[in-house]
């Protein structure tokens, strides 16, 4: 109930500016206060990994981190991915494997495997399911997910490939 | 009925719904931006079983941003209380308040509702209103709960005995008595919840000049929703509105209304804004429906062969504190349907339902998971009694091709379905002979293999006849419509409610087998009453069936009723044969077909444009509506089969393989039925292996509110999963489809356990309940190597 103050935020290449009381989250100030719904809120206590973002490139909750505390970094979520007529390698991979049903968590599976795949663009099974735990689906029993971040990582390297 | 017969139907496209859903697009009840909105919190009751004494909001009303605060005895003033009493023989009535004005029953129980310009400074009011109880004590167990003397969970009942239902078909005391052997085996299945990734949440929007209520929420069955809720709101229901946007998982958990979104609605009236609420995950895991408690007890005679000759159960269901559904609406449906692949004739059932101090129950994904797990666990109990092998007993009782259709002890009625196929796919697939090898070479190297087979018989698609013969109120039937606009493009609609199954795409394809146009011309519009026509919704594993079935058919008189226009139009003589082929009107040609001018939008620019061109008596436009009742009951059929490995030092169950057979008839879409299957089999391992709810013995506190306490297995746990698709059609139902997405939860939940049961049955104990956990499990080797320890040498 404290007093709300104004910070900006740097999102998808923008910076906002907009008043938050310091204990709003950031995925809430993302959804009410920068129109970006993408980012999914499952648990708000760290668990279900829907509403993963990207800070300064790596993968963090956004319901564990306040709003006020992101000034100054480079925030990045779902809608900078890609948008339905141009899906990013990963996201297409998604829908050619049925990677997805209710997609709910699907956003955040995303921003988890984007900075992922940047990093290890050549991952072994064992290793995507380990990484993918910490996204929580109800609806799919990963199977399909796992096969489509396979595919994406395999797509990412032959692209790799032929423009080195 | 031949798969191949099909152009649209089967076609394996990745989905439509994709590209929103990939892309953070898609819109759930959260994403909805209404101007002026206000947020609801519930203010919650932190004991089991109480009664209020008082409740004071005066320091709640001084908060910032507070708008209002209700309670119960509010909520009694403007909306009626509900009243399930459908007429069941052995059912008890049950009524409860729009939010608890005397007692609670469980904790988590909401008795009041904090309105506030915010959701943070609705919370914080809520804090601040001050309850006053008297803590009484709670029922935590069905045995506890049917005790003489129990506290009463409804003061206004009795007992906590709320529905008892008993049957005897053919003689089985008889052959109880003169059997070569009785065999008792117990079930005891935990209590579990849906954990829909999204949770529940709706906005209500009171329309103050029009007098109308536009309620957005997350929905499987918009229309028997909207009922309830007008209803309870004292509306007439053409008042009403019910749009259901994209669901983020169901599974069960969103069908009732529930008292949150009620008193919502109810707020939003009273202060003539849009009211939204939101629930957090800890009242998801403590105050949204839960599902599953009971417990089974089968005895079986068998002669020495292992045919068994009689079949007795008996099930006890905790059903929780409050009746949103008939208290016989689940555990009734698995004594009809246990017998499944095998021929039982002499059978007697006792099903219970007691009401304790928990949530309030409703189906969950397979609200009759525990049929295939009771009626295979059983036979390897039979099994292990008479020292068979568990296949050799099931191959004696199950089903022969010959003798089908089977009525069931009960009078259900089995046809169309292939245990025999399903099962020995399976054991092929696992090369069972060298598998049972393998196993005992582990075993004389101390490696603790098992191998678990349970046959399923799923019953996908509950026609309004089932409803009937079984005690169960409600309708199995299905409305659709299918439109063909004047320029030929198509909007169809029908009564189900969308939760992630693929219907935009799924439905598509069923419409445009019927109407002869490819699946990108049809557009699907689900969710909204006002909209789609009154249907029952989803639940159950009826969206195939019933859903893409009313679709077929509707889409068939839409196409014949082209075709007749076409044969004015083209002036051909009546019995010149055409058919409609992507769009375009074909006109039969000795054996080929040939194309004529016509394609669909220049018939339906004569239909909407230049009516006096229609046939005689024929009528302007191209509107169709449907609707259909499937047969009594359709069935699917599948064979599971887990390898496990379990760690006798720790406890721990390795999945090494799973395996399953599922002959689901024709389907709509092979990806989403796939992905169903996956489904389906990852909730019922999760479930047996880790989740579970827990409620304090003596309190009745929950103590699993947090996903950390509620435990849900993630990508490392769920194993591969190999499944050998068949597709015998249904000779009853439109196109052959059968449905399916429940029976994988069946299968896993009795695979698993049959195969960590076989790990350990060299001990000579017997795994009985779920959750599979280490603790569990490690208890029981502790156990049995004591007593080995005990034996003087």
């Amino acid at each position: 109930m404290s007093l709300e103050q104004v910070i900006t935020l740097t999102v998808n290449g923008s910076n906002l500016s907009f008043e938050v009381e310091p204990r709003k989250l950031l995925s809430d100030a993302l959804r009410d206060d920068c129109h970006l719904t993408g980012t999914h809120v499952g648990c708000e206590h760290g668990v279900c990994g829907a509403c993963t973002v990207l800070v300064d490139g790596r993968a963090i909750r956004a319901c564990l981190t306040y709003a006020v505390q992101m000034e100054g970094h480079e925030i990045t979520t779902i809608e900078a991915v890609g948008r339905p007529g141009n899906l990013s390698v990963l996201q297409q991979a998604l829908h050619e494997c049925h990677g997805l049903q209710c997609g709910f968590c699907t956003p955040g599976i995303v921003m988890t495997f984007e900075a992922y795949l940047k990093e290890n663009p050549d991952p072994s099974e064992p290793q995507i399911r380990e990484v993918l735990s910490g996204n929580l689906c109800r609806c799919t029993g990963y199977q399909n997910i796992v096969k489509a971040i396979a595919l994406a990582a395999s797509r990412m390297r032959e692209a790799a490939h032929h423009g080195s | 009925m031949e798969a191949e017969a099909f152009r649209y139907i089967g076609m394996p496209h990745p989905r439509t719904e994709d590209a929103r859903l990939v892309t953070g697009r898609g819109k759930y009840i959260d994403d909805i931006v209404l101007p002026q909105a206000l947020h609801a919190c519930f203010v919650r009751s932190p004991h089991a079983h109480a009664r209020i004494t008082g409740i004071d909001t005066t320091q709640a009303l001084l908060m910032p941003g507070v708008v209002a605060v209700y309670t119960g005895k509010d909520l009694a003033q403007w909306t009626a209380r509900h009243r399930m009493a459908p007429p069941i023989n052995g059912l008890k009535v049950m009524e409860m308040d729009t939010l608890p004005i005397h007692k609670v029953r469980f904790h988590g129980d909401p008795v009041a509702c904090v309105i506030a310009t915010n959701r943070y400074l609705a919370e914080d009011a809520a804090e601040a209103v001050e309850v006053n109880w008297d803590v009484l004590p709670a029922v935590t167990s069905m045995v506890q709960a049917m005790r003489p003397g129990a506290p009463r969970v409804d003061d206004a009942l009795q007992d906590n005995l709320l529905s008892h239902q008993q049957a005897v078909h053919g003689d089985p005391a008889d052959a109880m008595a003169t059997a070569h052997r009785v065999v008792t085996s117990t079930f005891s299945q935990h209590r579990q919840t849906h954990l829909p990734i999204e949770t529940r949440g709706c906005i209500a929007d009171w329309d103050a000049g029009r007098e109308h209520l536009n309620f957005h929420v997350g929905t499987q069955a918009p229309h028997p929703y909207r009922t309830a809720l007008a209803a309870r709101l004292l509306l007439p229901e053409s008042k009403v509105t019910v749009m259901s946007p994209d669901v983020g998982g169901g599974f069960g958990q969103k069908i009732a209304l529930y008292r949150e979104e009620l008193t919502v609605a109810a707020a939003s009236i009273q202060l003539g804004r849009p009211v939204r609420w939101r629930e957090d995950r800890m009242e998801n895991l403590m105050a949204s429906a839960q599902a599953r408690e009971d417990f089974c007890q089968t005895r079986v005679a068998v002669d020495g062969a292992g045919r068994v000759l009689a079949l007795e159960l008996e099930i006890t269901e905790d059903f929780g504190a409050y009746s949103f559904y008939p208290g016989n609406y689940l555990a009734r449906v698995v004594a009809m349907i246990i017998t499944g692949p095998y021929r039982i004739a002499n059978y007697a059932y006792d099903v219970k339902v007691v009401l304790t101090n928990k949530v309030g129950n409703a189906p969950m994904r397979a609200p009759m998971s525990v049929t295939s797990w009771v009626m295979d666990g059983t036979l390897d109990a039979v099994a292990r009694e008479l020292g068979l092998d568990p296949v050799t007993v099931r191959r004696i009782n199950m089903l022969q091709p010959e003798e089908l259709p089977y009525a069931m002890a009960t009078g259900e009625v089995l046809d169309d379905v292939t245990p025999v196929a399903t099962m020995e796919a399976v054991l092929a697939a696992l090369d069972y002979p060298a598998l049972r090898q393998r196993q005992q070479h582990a075993r004389a190297q101390g490696r603790w293999l098992g191998i678990g087979l349970c046959n399923v018989v799923e019953s996908t698609t509950y026609g309004s006849k089932f409803y009937k013969s079984a005690g169960i109120a409600g309708s199995g039937h299905e409305a659709a419509w299918v439109r063909i606009e004047p320029s030929g493009w198509v909007n169809a609609a029908v009564g189900l409610g969308a939760s992630g199954q693929g219907y935009e795409t799924s439905l598509a394809n069923a419409v445009a087998e019927g109407l002869g146009i490819a699946p990108s011309k049809v557009r699907l519009h689900l969710g909204h009453t006002d909209i789609a026509p009154y249907g029952m919704g989803s639940r159950g594993a009826r969206g195939g069936t019933a859903g893409g079935g009313t679709l077929y058919l509707c889409a068939q008189q839409a196409r014949d009723a082209v075709l007749n226009i076409a044969t004015h139009t083209l002036g051909l003589a009546d019995g010149v044969k055409l058919r409609m082929v992507e769009g375009r009107v074909q006109q039969q040609d000795g054996d080929a077909w040939a194309d004529t001018r016509l394609a669909l939008e220049d018939i339906a620019q004569i239909a909407y444009l230049d009516p006096t061109a229609l046939p005689p008596g024929v009528t302007p436009g191209l509107e169709f509506h449907l609707t259909y009742d499937p047969p009594p009951m359709t069935y699917s059929n599948a064979c599971h089969a887990c390898v496990v490995e379990v760690d006798g030092a720790t406890g721990a169950v390795h999945i090494e393989r799973y395996v399953a057979a599922e002959d689901c008839g024709t389907v709509l879409s092979p990806v989403v039925v796939e992905g169903q299957q996956h489904g389906a089999i990852a909730m019922g391992l999760s479930g047996s292996l880790f989740e579970h709810v827990d409620y304090d013995e003596a309190s009745g506190q929950n103590l699993s509110g947090t996903l950390a306490d509620y435990l849900v297995a993630t990508s490392h746990e769920i194993p591969h999963i190999e499944l050998i698709a068949m597709h015998t059609p249904n000779s009853r139902t439109p196109a052959g489809i059968k449905g399916m997405a429940e029976g994988g939860v069946m299968g896993s939940i009795g695979a698993i356990t049959n195969a960590v049961n076989d790990a350990l049955a060299h001990l000579g104990v017997t795994v009985d309940q779920q959750p599979l956990t280490p603790m569990y499990l490690r208890k029981l080797v502790r156990e049995a190597q004591a007593q080995t320890q005990e034996i003087p040498l």
